[in-house]
């Protein structure tokens, strides 16, 4: 499948889990693909394990919440496999330092932890776009997707209240910027995803996970693959007239 | 056409395939290998329309179908069966679009748009159920207006939005063997719209006021309705997509 053969895509926090999977889809369609990851081991060996496929691939390391880290990578990106055409905002964090491997309550949330989520999550994905987007603009194409989350529509009991605010945040920046940038033919949508088997997914109690099983109608964890997939059709031809979406990537969970 | 994904050995039951959209649903789904029964309640119009995607019509049926009279949508999905075995996707698209402020809308022209638009996609449905495989997919086709309303349009807008809620609660009944969408299209070129855009200084305002800064094509909808029948949106059940080109934009 060669769907995006000649596009560029840029997906951050794609040293593992849902963001590795839309990385790794993305070579598979025929991108050339910037795998960014707040961990340079991650990024490199992702990098590497795509290019021995044969498919061109370049490990970068940048603090998403740090403009500058960001401005260079995509700097570098551009100069190395050309004009980047596809972002992906996926970077984030959720942190569970609560007791039992569950998220911090409100009232004992410390402020440099509910600051830290909102750095990375959503102040993330402004730095990424603001990088990329006057190039897109000079292309007068683009293609823009961040991972938001069915916590950022509805309560899940799971995340904490700086991770949901993000990802709520999220839905109103793609919106918002789905309007300010249609008229340059970039597209700008949002994935919501559900209860995913991924890292992240696993550093939270397994009774809780089993709970949301149990209520998903489709009765499974999703994969990072099913999430993966669905970016890959947001940034094919064949969404071309979708934008300002926030897509459910759920089994049906909540319905959101 | 680009098609991505493979659905041979799989068959595809759509109403109203003879509108802009169904035909180019239908157009889709045979390019990427499906069976197509092909219903519309012109059935010389279903017939000229399989010929032209398939002129032997070796994997393409033409039917007649009221999408308003049950006994259609039951005679439609027995016919799919007994010439391709089983049915796989089924797409809602037959659909009435017609001006009527409600002050002055008759009885006849409220009735006749929920038969349409909300009755024959609980028909069509029923009927199929039975006869679809597991893995299965159902997409039915809402609207814009089902979300946020339509001026002179409160029957279809009605309608539309039982179709959302409709198919959610489908998605519950029919998971975790099979899936169940709506896909909700904004302007999409075609004769259906043209009433609205010459309402409309030519289009022009409404244009204006979507960020992608055109119309949306029919293929654009086949498209996505593709996606959501393929198995990469196989974690995907009771959502409803928008393609409107930003014309819309509400959760």
């Amino acid at each position: 499948m060669s769907t995006h053969t000649g596009r560029v895509a840029l997906v951050t926090g794609s040293g593992r889990g849902i963001g590795r999977a839309i990385a790794d889809a993305h070579g598979a369609a025929g991108a050339a693909v910037v795998y960014l990851d707040h961990d340079p081991a991650l990024a490199e060996a992702a990098a590497a394990e795509a290019a021995a496929k044969g498919r061109k691939a370049l490990g970068l390391a940048a603090d998403v919440a740090d403009y500058a880290s960001v401005a260079a990578a995509c700097e570098k990106a551009a100069a190395t496999l050309g004009p980047i055409d596809v972002l992906i905002n996926n970077a984030g964090i959720s942190p569970k330092s609560g007791s039992d491997g569950k998220r911090a309550p409100m009232w004992e949330m410390s402020p440099s932890e509910w600051q830290r989520v909102l750095d990375v999550n959503l102040t993330g994905a402004f730095n990424c776009t603001r990088a990329v987007v006057p190039g897109m603009r000079e292309l007068g194409r683009g293609r823009i997707v961040s991972t938001s989350s069915v916590a950022g529509k509805t309560f899940c009991d799971i995340v904490g209240v700086h991770y949901a605010a993000t990802k709520a945040g999220l839905i109103g920046f793609t919106k918002h910027l789905a309007g300010e940038l249609g008229p340059f033919g970039i597209t700008v949508n949002a994935v919501a995803p559900g209860r995913i088997d991924t890292p992240l997914m696993r550093g939270t109690a397994s009774a809780a996970n089993d709970a949301v099983k149990a209520i998903t109608p489709l009765r499974r964890f999703g994969t990072a693959e099913d999430v993966a997939e669905t970016c890959l059709f947001l940034t094919s031809d064949a969404a071309s007239f979708v934008t300002a979406q926030v897509i459910d990537v759920a089994g049906g969970w909540l319905m959101t | 056409m680009t098609t991505t994904h493979d659905f041979s050995g799989r068959t595809l039951l759509i109403t109203g395939a003879v509108g802009s959209i169904g035909r180019a649903v239908a157009e889709r789904f045979f390019a990427s290998g499906a069976n197509c029964v092909v219903t519309d309640l012109d059935e010389s119009a279903a017939t000229a329309l399989a010929r032209d995607i398939d002129p032997g019509l070796t994997r393409v049926l033409p039917l007649a179908q009221d999408a308003a009279k049950p006994d259609d949508a039951a005679r439609a999905a027995k016919a799919a069966v007994e010439r391709f075995g089983a049915i796989d996707f089924v797409v809602t698209s037959a659909g009435l679009y017609r001006d009527a402020l409600v002050a002055e809308m008759s009885d006849a022209e409220w009735r006749r748009s929920i038969d349409i638009n909300l009755d024959g996609v609980f028909y069509t449905c029923r009927a199929a159920i039975p006869h679809m495989r597991e893995g299965g997919s159902i997409v039915n086709i809402a609207s814009m207006a089902g979300h946020r309303g339509s001026f002179a349009h409160a029957h279809y807008a009605a309608a539309k939005g039982a179709v959302l809620t409709f198919s959610r609660s489908l998605a519950l009944e029919l998971a975790p063997k099979i899936r169940v969408n709506a896909v909700s299209p904004g302007l999409i070129d075609g004769p259906m719209v043209q009433n609205l855009l010459q309402m409309n200084a030519g289009g022009a305002r409404l244009i204006e006021q979507t960020p992608l800064k055109r119309l949306g094509r029919p293929d654009e909808i086949a498209s996505v309705i593709a996606f959501l029948c393929s198995s990469d949106a196989g974690f995907m059940t009771g959502t409803s997509l928008h393609v409107n080109g930003g014309l819309h934009i509400a959760s």
